[in-house]
């Protein structure tokens, strides 16, 4: 009989999503046959359910990272600011990298809150390209505060595939910590672009501050 | 000179806060979680307590419920500072005795008129 053959009636139903990843773009990858979280500059997703979590870099960093016993993990994306109007005066680097600490304590800190433990946690870079033209090397920078980031916190690097000139499309699936990178083709890429300067004008120009309420 | 206990189990954190605190004239303990913080609280007398929520051993909200235990931190203030923006931990956060809740990233200058507003 073909009856169960039928393509839409392959696709399994979504799994649940987390509290607090409402938000996130999920979709059916056909081509991976798994349910996807795609994620946008500025966002960070984790998964309990195996989802593969996909997302597009250009001069941004992305963090995956995982509890590699219980397969609990995610993805970060993310960019410093890059004006010193955040750096001028006191308080220097430390209101610069205020956004990526953010973004690597925040996704962290959802895989330890689903019962990872921090002694598992197993971490792997991308991103960083210098591709954005007449622009500093915004990547590098990226680049060196993730390194430093993670050497403070005690948390080692077991693959990484960061700078260089090509944005590259991501996926990484938390469950088995497998990664597959694609270099994308520079002239095709200007949805990322665009997108990216969308960002990196926000991040330049938003201050990166949470809100304060007093009981 | 007034004492504040800072805890949290991010080394770059405590970095960024005791930069933080330390430029805004204030001691600074640190301490990496909640066991260590109420161990620090008891040695030293501090007059506030600025302490992140999710640490391993023992977490924000069980920290402020032992401070609130301990006679000498029954009317100290302790603010949260947090990833957690949610209504559910805010409240939980609230009940336990917290004073105020911050949520990350902070902004330095407002994290120090917050403590100064605090201590009154």
């Amino acid at each position: 009989m073909m009856k169960g053959l039928a393509v839409n009636s392959a696709i399994p139903p979504p799994p649940p999503v987390l509290a607090g990843f409402e938000q996130i773009n999920r979709y059916w990858d056909k081509s991976q046959g798994v349910h996807a979280a795609k994620i946008l500059p500025g966002e960070l997703y984790v998964s309990v359910h195996g989802e593969m979590v996909v997302t597009v870099l250009g001069s941004c960093v992305a963090a995956c990272i995982r509890d590699r016993v219980k397969g609990i993990g995610g993805m970060n994306h993310f960019m410093l600011p890059q004006d010193s109007q955040h750096s001028h005066g006191w308080g220097g680097d430390a209101l610069v990298t205020r956004y990526g600490n953010w973004a690597m304590e925040a996704l962290i800190n959802e895989i330890l809150k689903r019962g990872g433990k921090r002694g598992y946690l197993e971490v792997k870079l991308f991103g960083g390209g210098q591709v954005l033209e007449n622009m500093t090397d915004i990547g590098g920078r990226n680049i060196e505060f993730v390194r430093t980031y993670l050497k403070d916190e005690g948390l080692e690097i077991v693959a990484e595939d960061l700078g260089g000139r090509a944005p590259r499309k991501v996926l990484y699936f938390p469950d088995t910590g497998a990664c597959r990178v694609r270099r994308l083709n520079r002239v095709t890429s200007d949805t990322l672009y665009n997108r990216e300067r969308a960002y990196a004008k926000k991040v330049n120009t938003t201050p990166a501050e949470g809100s304060i309420e007093l009981f | 000179m007034t004492r504040i206990l800072a805890v949290d189990d991010s080394a770059s954190m405590r970095q960024m806060v005791a930069f933080t605190l330390k430029g805004g004239g204030f001691d600074v303990v640190e301490a990496s979680d909640g066991v260590e913080a109420l161990e620090l609280a008891k040695e030293n007398d501090c007059d506030l307590v600025l302490t992140d929520v999710n640490m391993p051993n023992m977490d924000g909200i069980e920290l402020t419920k032992e401070l609130r235990g301990l006679a000498n931190y029954k009317f100290v203030p302790i603010l949260m500072l947090t990833t957690e923006s949610g209504m559910d931990k805010k409240t939980e956060g609230r009940a336990a005795g917290a004073t105020g809740w911050i949520v990350k990233p902070f902004n330095p200058d407002q994290l120090l008129s917050t403590i100064k507003k605090v201590l009154g």
